[in-house]
């Protein structure tokens, strides 16, 4: 007989699942608060509600994915696991919950309790994360473009964190800093030198796994997370000795390198060998193309500053590159790691006496198709917010809402298979060995 | 298909999981000990390497510049 999968060391599936179920529950609170706050909240990115927005999109979605995600795959793409990653699980996620939702109640109330208490939840819930992944990780040697991305994307994750709690407890307790330059300087840690060398690493591997394209070519792959750290690092110190054209040429060259990730993604896209294209791919499709439109507003205000004091502008370009852009990319990848996680667990559980149910069984394409296509509506609204906010803001805070509801409940909705398949099984596994 | 470093190759660069876990375990059952075999892949894979490490098979990955990581396998 064929050896099992070599799973046994795997984390059981709730420890990363509460993450995936609990990242579009934010999205939902996103999409409340854009639907109360009207079109006031778009007046700037400076408005509370906009970095009250902002902060449960990156955090309480895009974070917590990443770290669920992550606790998950360390082991399948790098060979490391984490010592205990239930209790890693039960400590992060609370931590990273709670910590997001007092920063963004703390943005909205200007309450220097809850912007510097969320700051320092956040803080300890982090440092303990990349203490436990970076231990796990560090010993393993980068023979692959995607453990080196892992290993700097954290590096950046330290940094952004880093950054973002200087500003909250500036906020807080009335520091004087330049926060203008921190800000940016902080968005791009997280989106570039976090989210996108994270997005990079993971995407080496899902992309020809999952897609059936060809892979990443080794030299760009393998150079591309180093570039992206270098060029924060550069950008950090233009910010400390109050150098603006060297943080403008480290801005035009971390956008150039994400657009030129994405457009060499789409290319592989386009030479995928899976005949259909499913709910994953068109998630991602989405999400390529929104972030190199996103990266060119990017690269035009590197180019010309004055470029982000027209009305809209940079608002256009956060909702391109997060909303349009990083929610896609995760949603994508829910979509497929939700039900292959679900379908590995009950294989390796049914000893190869009972089958697994095929995966479009546990989450069916239809039901992913529906919700994406009202994930593009509410896109096509924040957008359209961006530049008629007192017409689109609500009825774009609505469709967000229901798309991020939505998305819960088709997750929801493959867990609940999940648990029925499981129970069935320990059932006719109790009953005796399985007639072939 | 045969390859300048063994005859025994599986191609899986194309394959979705598990398919090339199943095709490898397969085709090393087939060989001799001390017959070489090599899988294609375009990435690492961590938990077949822990089952290649338990059964006591060496192995060595080499990545190409198309990004293929080459696993030339022991029995």
């Amino acid at each position: 007989m064929l050896p099992m999968l070599a799973f046994d060391n795997a984390p059981p599936f709730k420890a990363p699942l509460r993450f995936f179920l609990t990242a579009p529950l934010f999205g939902v609170l996103a999409g409340v608060l854009v639907l109360v706050e009207g079109g006031d909240l778009f007046a700037s990115r400076w408005t509370p509600g906009a970095l009250a927005v902002t902060h449960l999109i990156t955090i309480g979605f895009m974070l917590q994915v990443m770290l669920g995600a992550l606790i998950q795959i360390l082991p399948v793409v790098a060979g490391a696991s984490l010592a205990h990653p239930m209790r890693v699980a039960r400590n992060v996620h609370p931590g990273l919950s709670i910590g997001a939702l007092m920063l963004a109640a703390g943005f909205l109330s200007g309450s220097p309790a809850l912007l510097g208490g969320g700051a320092v939840v956040l803080g300890l819930t982090l440092v303990y994360f990349l203490t436990v992944s970076l231990a796990a990780l560090w010993p393993v040697p980068a023979t692959s473009p995607t453990i080196r991305g892992i290993k700097l994307a954290l590096l950046a994750l330290a940094g952004t964190a880093m950054l973002g709690i200087v500003m909250a407890l500036a906020l807080a307790l009335g520091w004087s800093v330049p926060l203008v330059a921190l800000a940016d300087l902080h968005a791009g840690w997280g989106l570039g030198g976090w989210s996108g060398v994270l997005l990079a690493a993971m995407a080496y591997v899902v992309v020809p796994m999952f897609q059936l394209t060809p892979g990443y070519p080794a030299r760009p792959s393998w150079w591309f997370p180093a570039f992206m750290l270098a060029a924060m690092l550069m950008w950090g110190l233009a910010v400390l000795i109050d150098w603006p054209l060297l943080g403008r040429l480290c801005l035009i060259l971390s956008a150039l390198a994400g657009i030129a990730f994405a457009g060499l993604t789409l290319r592989l896209q386009f030479k995928r060998r899976r005949a259909r294209p499913d709910a994953t791919y068109r998630y991602w499709q989405l999400g390529l193309t929104l972030s190199i439109f996103g990266l060119f507003f990017l690269l035009t205000v590197g180019f010309w500053p004055a470029a982000a004091e027209l009305a809209g502008w940079t608002l256009l370009f956060g909702i391109l590159l997060v909303a349009g852009g990083f929610i896609p990319f995760i949603a994508g990848m829910l979509y497929k790691i939700v039900p292959f996680l679900s379908w590995m667990h009950l294989q390796n559980l049914g000893q190869a006496r009972v089958p697994a149910p095929a995966m479009n069984k546990i989450l069916a394409e239809a039901a992913m198709h529906r919700q994406f296509l009202a994930y593009g509506v509410a896109l096509a609204l924040l957008l359209g917010a961006a530049i008629w906010p007192e017409w689109l803001a609500r009825p774009a805070g609505l469709a967000f809402t229901l798309a991020n509801g939505w998305l819960f409940w088709n997750l929801a909705g493959a867990t609940r298979r999940y648990r029925q398949h499981l129970a069935d099984i320990e059932l006719r596994l109790a009953a005796g060995p399985a007639t072939p | 298909m045969s390859h300048p470093k063994t005859q025994h190759v599986v191609d899986a660069r194309y394959m979705e999981p598990p398919e090339p876990f199943v095709a490898t375990m397969e085709m090393l059952d087939t060989l001799a000990v001390g017959e070489r075999m090599l899988l294609l892949l375009f990435r690492e894979p961590h938990p077949l390497y822990k089952v290649l490490r338990q059964n006591g098979h060496a192995y060595e990955t080499e990545l190409q510049p198309d990004g293929t990581f080459e696993i030339l396998i022991t029995r």
